[in-house]
């Protein structure tokens, strides 16, 4: 065996090795969803096919899964256009106007953005308590904001920092006011990465948990993560199949997001990863 | 229109302290006058571009254009780049790369509010007078280095601006290009009848375009005029050497008064100075001065035949029409243009220095 093939070989068996390790449980997860029974790997059990537990999850109306859903689209949604339309006026400015220690000033963003979620919950509760927000739509957008923001805004000032200035002087120069730059010129210019920002952005807050967890009470606001891990079924037990059949619907439209856009949602990662 | 500077000047803070880019200059280009700025680079010419169109704000000084303020710190002026109405043409083209050629060309006029059908016929022309109507609907990316400069002339000429501002434009271009741009360009600058300031740092741009040049060092003009001016009458050693395809010649030399003549002390040589030169030479006020002669005017011959200068061959360099020599001449280093192609390096040779055609400077004299 030559010394390439055997670094084919290694190579390819690594790929394989780390491709089971991460797929296995979604591979699993699929399984169970279309299995009629859970413990279908047990010798007694037998595999059969059935789409049983997706009817119940989009039918039992007690289960509230189409309610989750249509929330978890509403509160990403939000926080995804509220981050993006707050961070591109200010990576703007960061990477065009004059700001004295504007490294230190993404440094502290950088910061907040470090604290571990689960410190600030507990506060979180109160304040949204005695705003009376419990169990509403503000009570995830806006802690959701205030989480994602600053990624939103290291990966947005990386994209604008390589629209060249040049193009602002020459706008400025043909007469528009730095608003009109920022629509006209920087917007269209930096579509991609004003894109998978905004895609980011969605993702993080659909997927969020703690925070849905602790500050939604039912099906008025609860997002599909947790609705999921609640789901309970009528003597107690849990519905496998459903929970399953639940989590791969909930999946689907991530992973395709996912795929369809990952040339742009790496680039976006890595840039934020390595430029400043 | 006119442009003036007084006395302006324009100071950057950076992390390692104050810039002081522009340091009160004065300039009054004319009306229809096609204006170089030229200098080495980090003069502080583009800065002087920058303060003319509204990017730059000055820290003192005053700015008029067409007689009337558009900048001064004193009387809290400052008129936007928009209501300047000037166009600039950048080194690297700043086309806006989701727009087409149309839409580029098009773009100062639509935010400006013009009806279509005004920029259509605006645009078309602009597009007809610099031959790119058939890549109308080409975006940037598609159009080579020679395309995307026409595009972004035309978008700077299409509105009939006032100040037509030019920051090394050719640069970037290929040297067969940037020379038919360069004739283009004054051209079309001829037919519109625009003011126009133009930035580089590349004396034959400066020599071939410019009615006027004024040359740039440190944030400050050292000398303006036209082409012709600082070719022949430099007032400093840096205008000297800075202007001319091959550099001036400048060597230490001294002067002697022997019975009311002046006679000049290069190297071993003495030279009689005649009654021009000598006045020249005594409005200095020293004895030691810096003697500057042109490559090109320095006359050669192969032997030493009566010659009171004379020299070796230290390298060579054939320019194709011409031959530049290094020639030593008792140490001091001289270069030499000539036709005469039979001269070979080592050898040894005579050279006929015109006191006339020569520069006299003050030695410490700088910029």
């Amino acid at each position: 065996m030559s010394d390439q093939t055997q670094v084919r070989l290694l190579y390819r068996a690594g790929a394989l090795g780390i491709a089971i390790f991460s797929l296995g449980p979604i591979l699993y997860m699929a399984l169970t969803a279309v299995s009629v029974r859970p413990d279908f790997l047990s010798p007694d059990a037998g595999f059969t096919v059935t789409a049983a537990h997706f009817v119940s999850v989009l039918r039992t109306t007690s289960l509230h899964f189409p309610e989750y859903l249509r929330n978890s689209l509403i509160v990403s949604g939000l926080s995804a256009a509220f981050c993006v339309a707050i961070a591109s006026p200010a990576a703007y400015a960061i990477t065009r106007l004059p700001l004295p220690g504007r490294i230190l000033f993404l440094l502290c963003i950088l910061a907040v953005s470090l604290f571990p979620p689960v410190s600030m919950v507990s506060y979180l509760f109160q304040v949204m308590g005695n705003l009376g927000w419990i169990n509403t739509y503000p009570a995830l957008v806006l802690p959701y904001i205030a989480w994602i923001l600053p990624l939103s805004l290291w990966i947005l000032t990386s994209y604008f920092a390589q629209v060249p200035a040049d193009l602002d002087r020459a706008a400025l120069i043909d007469g528009c006011s730095r608003l009109a730059i920022l629509r006209k010129v920087i917007f269209p210019v930096a579509a991609p990465g004003i894109f998978s920002t905004a895609l980011l952005a969605f993702i993080f807050a659909f997927n969020e948990f703690l925070f849905a967890l602790m500050l939604t009470t039912d099906h008025a606001a609860r997002t599909v993560p947790v609705g999921i891990a609640l789901f309970e079924g009528l003597h107690g037990e849990i519905p496998w199949g459903v929970v399953m059949a639940a989590s791969v619907l909930t999946t689907v439209p991530v992973v395709l997001l996912t795929l369809v856009f990952q040339r742009r949602i790496i680039q976006g990662l890595t840039r934020g990863a390595i430029k400043g | 229109m006119r442009l003036t500077f007084s006395a302006v000047s324009k100071t950057f803070l950076s992390l390692r302290g104050p810039v002081r880019a522009v340091r009160g200059v004065d300039l009054a280009v004319g009306e229809g006058e096609f204006f170089v700025l030229l200098g080495p680079s980090g003069c502080g010419k583009s800065t002087v571009l920058n303060l003319a169109a509204g990017l730059v704000k000055p820290n003192s000084g005053e700015i008029r254009l067409g007689g009337r303020v558009v900048a001064s710190r004193d009387g809290k002026v400052f008129v936007s780049p928009k209501e300047r109405n000037v166009a600039m043409v950048f080194q690297s083209y700043a086309l806006y790369p989701h727009l087409t050629v149309f839409e580029n060309i098009a773009f100062p006029l639509r935010v400006a509010g013009v009806t279509k059908d005004e920029i259509d016929k605006a645009v078309n022309q602009a597009a007809g007078m610099l031959g790119i109507g058939d890549i109308r609907e080409a975006r940037p990316a598609e159009l080579s280095g020679g395309q995307r400069q026409r595009v972004a002339i035309a978008r700077a000429i299409v509105r009939k601006p006032a100040l037509f501002l030019l920051d090394e434009p050719l640069s970037n271009l290929d040297a067969g290009l940037r020379a038919s741009t360069r004739s283009e360009l004054k051209r079309l600058q001829r037919e519109l009848g625009v003011t126009a300031v133009y930035v580089t740092h590349d004396q034959t741009e400066a020599m071939t375009l410019g009615d006027r040049i004024a040359l740039l060092r440190d944030g400050r003009i050292v000398q303006t005029g036209t082409p012709e001016d600082l070719y022949e009458r430099p007032e400093t050693p840096f205008a000297a050497s800075f202007i001319g395809q091959v550099p001036m010649n400048l060597v230490d030399a001294s002067v002697r008064e022997e019975g009311g003549d002046l006679y000049l002390r290069l190297g071993e040589a003495r030279l009689l100075l005649p009654p021009g030169p000598a006045a020249r030479v005594r409005s200095i006020g020293s004895a030691e001065i810096l003697f500057g002669i042109r490559p090109e005017h320095i006359g050669i011959a192969r032997g030493t035949a009566g010659s009171p200068v004379t020299g070796t061959v230290t390298s060579l360099e054939n320019l194709g029409r011409e031959v530049l020599l290094q020639v030593r001449v008792d140490g001091l280093p001289l270069s030499v243009l000539t036709n005469d192609k039979s001269i070979r390096e080592g050898d040894t040779v005579a050279l006929d220095i015109p006191l006339e055609a020569a520069h006299f400077f003050r030695k410490e004299s700088e910029p």
